[in-house]
């Protein structure tokens, strides 16, 4: 019985670690959020870690030592909320609340707001080391899709 | 005569507080461009016997006032420099004297290597850098064992450099860390806290560190802050001039954990300060003293406009005296954080209070510690605008 239990126990805690969703599947239809970049990226992956890091902008290299340059959309987006939890595994309240430390401190400032998926491919397609995150039914406009581990 | 509230700038803060999260001049890739952000703060606070961090709180005060403005440019993709102009008020420290908080140029060779020169915020424990920057935390005021108002000049920021990082260990987590050294500029008239006429303050040098280790569980931040610093002043002691030399080692062990709208905290510190002094007779010679300082802390994010918080903190000023009011402070405190918006904010705080430790003799008439009422409460409230 005992090791019913650690067994049971066990699957519950593999399926909370890994089972959890790493993209923002909509029960039917296109995810919630796709993540863009600029299409001479060479990326064609990352980490979910190595996102939250450039989003929060504890790194901002790339592996081919191009600047990241982030892009959010405005707070108040549904696509951001989900972006937020999923990748940045904090709250959008959370993470303003994290750049108003940073920000007072004089540590850095967050990345730039935007308030459609347009303006967030708009922005990418200009800095090669753009990322950003829109709709699944966005028009990606040239952009590249980046698979999310 | 400076003005009693900063009223004006804080309304101009909020008509110019535009819904983007900042004001910024030009397009990101401008050279010109410039991020900017701001807050201007005003607090009350009411106590329920003695004076705490200004005058004649026993009947409320407002002088209990912050604002500040900051500027920063990325010059190239590793240099960036910044500025934050400050002012407060509180108590008698203060006086709206607007003063650079910080100022910096950054270099940020890699992610793990960057440097830094000006002045800039020390970090120690993990909230020192915020300890004036209200909209960043839940209390209005930070467990005051670990992070005291009255001694802010001394612990909020350093004039010099820091070398940081930060290294991602796979699955180990992650490495934060800095370590710096300069020494802080210190207006003698400042130090309205002491008995004595201070002629001149001095810090020949400060130094110190912080590593904080980012664990495996998400939201599990533990680490450790040195700082060693030697405080020089010359005392005017009624008509006997005397010069000290207090050599201080403080360091602080932390811990922290964010898992979803919870927010739990803990800290424990002990400051080591020594005194020599050039007439023993007038100002006492001290071998060493050891103050102990904690504090647990919880907030949970109940909605988005509302967050509720409490902690308990508790000081010694000296370890090897833990008997007698004047020698322990212990401090519960409760507050509701209200976000009426993104850029406002208003917080209700009570403090319960046993002991005296905490207190000020020169704000309550320079009566000793032991004389002053044992248990009290304070009642505090504070708005904040920011962008």
């Amino acid at each position: 019985m005992r090791r019913v239990a650690a067994i049971a126990l066990t699957l519950a805690l593999l399926l909370t670690a890994f089972g959890g969703p790493l993209f923002a599947q909509s029960p039917a239809g296109p995810p919630v959020y796709v993540v863009v970049v600029h299409p001479n990226n060479p990326a064609t992956s990352a980490d979910r870690q190595f996102l939250e890091d450039a989003f929060l902008k504890k790194v901002t290299r790339w592996p081919n030592d191009e600047v990241v340059r982030p892009a959010d959309l405005v707070a108040n987006s549904p696509v951001r909320r989900k972006f937020s939890d999923e990748v940045l595994h904090r709250s959008v309240d959370a993470v303003k609340g994290y750049w108003q430390q940073r920000i007072f401190s004089g540590r850095d400032v967050p990345p730039p707001e935007f308030e459609t998926d347009d303006e967030v491919v708009k922005f990418v397609l200009k800095h090669d080391g753009g990322v950003g995150y829109v709709s699944g039914t966005a028009n990606l406009g040239g952009t590249k899709v980046l698979v999310v581990k | 005569m400076p003005p009693r509230r900063p009223v004006t700038l804080f309304v101009g803060l909020m008509l110019i507080a535009s819904p983007a999260s900042a004001a910024e001049l030009g397009s990101e890739d401008d050279l010109l461009s410039v991020d900017i952000h701001a807050f201007a703060s005003q607090g009350f606070i009411l106590t329920s016997a003695n004076n705490y961090l200004a005058n004649d709180t026993t009947h409320g005060s407002f002088q209990f006032s912050e604002v500040g403005i900051n500027f920063t440019k990325n010059i190239t993709e590793k240099l960036r420099t910044g500025i934050q102009l400050f002012a407060q008020d509180l108590g008698p420290t203060g006086n709206y004297n607007a003063k650079m908080d910080w100022f910096y140029l950054d270099y940020r060779f890699k992610d793990w290597l960057g440097f830094r020169a000006g002045r800039v915020k020390i970090p120690f424990g993990l909230y020192n850098e915020i300890n004036d920057i209200d909209s960043a935390r839940v209390p209005v005021l930070l467990p005051q064992s670990v992070y005291p108002e009255q001694d802010r000049n001394y612990l909020l920021a350093q004039t010099g450099a820091e070398l940081y990082g930060y290294q991602r260990l796979q699955s180990l987590g992650a490495l934060d860390y800095r370590l710096y050294g300069g020494t802080i500029f210190l207006d003698a008239t400042a130090s309205a806290g002491s008995p004595f006429q201070v002629e001149n303050f001095n810090v020949p040098y400060l130094a110190g560190g912080r590593l904080l280790w980012e664990t495996p569980l998400d939201g599990l931040r533990v680490g450790g802050s040195l700082q060693m610093l030697r405080l020089d002043a010359t005392l005017l002691v009624n008509t006997t001039t005397v010069t000290i030399r207090a050599p201080v080692t403080i360091w602080v062990g932390s811990m922290e954990y964010v898992h979803n709208r919870l927010l739990l905290a803990a800290e424990y510190s002990r400051w080591y300060v020594k005194s020599d002094s050039s007439d023993p007779m007038v100002f006492p010679q001290v071998s060493e003293i050891v103050s102990e300082r904690a504090y647990g802390m919880a907030s949970y994010r109940a909605a988005k406009w509302l967050q509720p918080g409490v902690y308990y903190s508790i000081l010694f000023p000296d370890v090897d005296h833990r008997v007698g009011r004047a020698n322990i402070q212990h401090d519960v405190a409760t507050t509701l954080r209200f976000d009426i918006n993104s850029h406002w904010l208003f917080k209700l705080e009570g403090h319960f209070m046993s002991g005296t430790a905490g207190l000020a003799s020169n704000l309550n008439d320079n009566a000793p510690l032991t004389a002053l009422q044992r248990n009290w409460e304070v009642l505090l409230l504070k708005t904040t605008a920011y962008f």
